[in-house]
């Protein structure tokens, strides 16, 4: 893990991207809101909220985006 | 030492906490971490208002005016007297304070007092993402001596052992054991002298606010850039 000249480490070292989804109501599917970049679902979670709590959300969900299986990517159908 | 002391040292506590996680906002090891610190801060800066309006419905405001002049009046821990400028200072208070804050508000929460009880209980959900926050930057491992000070004055915060609040559902052993329990560790070895604690500013050290933090939460430094000539601001009869 890489440290900072000011000597703490950085989250960036070895940190995992995770994708965060959330929906207003109940009715509304879950969409892709942004990602954020962390070390552990912990750190995610918490920069998640911080991140992407502006809007009055009644659920939010954070994934993995390595654990995201992909059928196609953009250019590749 | 009564309810409303408590709540008004927990109120300026949170106050100061949510003022230095700010400061953190530009300088922190990421974006999110920079985020994540202005998030968090506003939370504080929130709960210290919340908790600062309980003390008329508890029936004793302790606040006087010498908190115009006086820093030393102000109750929060000595950790909060100088800005941090070591990020380490950041999750030491971040993961051992702020819990040990919110187990005081859980003591409140699940305690006998009306008000406290259903003011307070939304910062118990806002608080969770602080401690993972804090939780998982601990993890990643930092300095010692600002967890040791941080522990300290945790404990100094929770009170000597007996000395339970009424209205609390929990005295100074079981916030310990519930710290502790949040935290997955034993609490380090720390010698506390109980015999200079201020049960007021529930603190064994001397000492007060810097003179730039004292003089931002009077409003003087907002006072620096106003323009020369505004007028004073009319009175509200």
């Amino acid at each position: 893990m890489s440290k900072s000249k000011n000597g703490y480490r950085r989250v960036s070292g070895d940190a995992v991207e995770y994708e965060v989804f959330a929906r207003k109501a109940r009715v509304d599917p879950l969409h892709l809101v942004g990602s954020v970049v962390a070390p552990d679902a912990d750190l995610a979670m918490a920069y998640a909220r911080a991140t992407y709590d502006e809007e009055r959300w009644c659920e939010m969900a954070i994934v993995r985006k390595a654990d995201v299986i992909r059928l196609w990517s953009p250019g590749e159908q | 030492m009564s309810l409303s002391d408590l709540v008004l040292s927990l109120a300026d506590n949170k106050q100061m906490l949510g003022l230095r996680y700010a400061e953190w906002a530009t300088r922190a090891p990421s974006l999110e971490a920079d985020i994540a610190a202005a998030a968090m801060g506003l939370d504080d800066l929130g709960h210290s208002r919340v908790l600062y309006g309980c003390l008329e419905p508890l029936g004793y405001d302790p606040r006087t005016p010498a908190r115009e002049s006086d820093p030393a009046t102000i109750r929060n821990l000595a950790y909060f007297d100088e800005p941090w400028t070591e990020w380490s200072q950041f999750v030491a208070a971040n993961a051992v304070l702020d819990t040990a804050f919110t187990a005081v508000i859980e003591a409140c929460v699940n305690g006998s007092v009306e008000v406290l009880r259903q003011r307070l209980r939304k910062m118990l959900m806002e608080e969770r993402y602080h401690f993972l926050h804090g939780r998982s930057w601990l993890r990643s491992g930092i300095e010692g001596a600002p967890l040791l000070r941080a522990w300290q004055e945790a404990l100094e915060f929770f009170g000597p052992p007996g000395s339970d609040v009424e209205g609390l559902s929990m005295g100074p052993e079981q916030m310990r054991t519930r710290l502790e329990e949040q935290l997955e560790t034993k609490a380090p070895d720390v010698v506390i002298h109980w015999n200079l604690w201020d049960p007021l500013r529930r603190r064994a050290a001397e000492g007060a606010i810097d003179d730039h933090t004292f003089a931002m939460l009077r409003g003087l430094e907002e006072k620096k850039y106003a323009p020369p000539s505004a007028p004073p601001p009319a009175r509200v009869r």
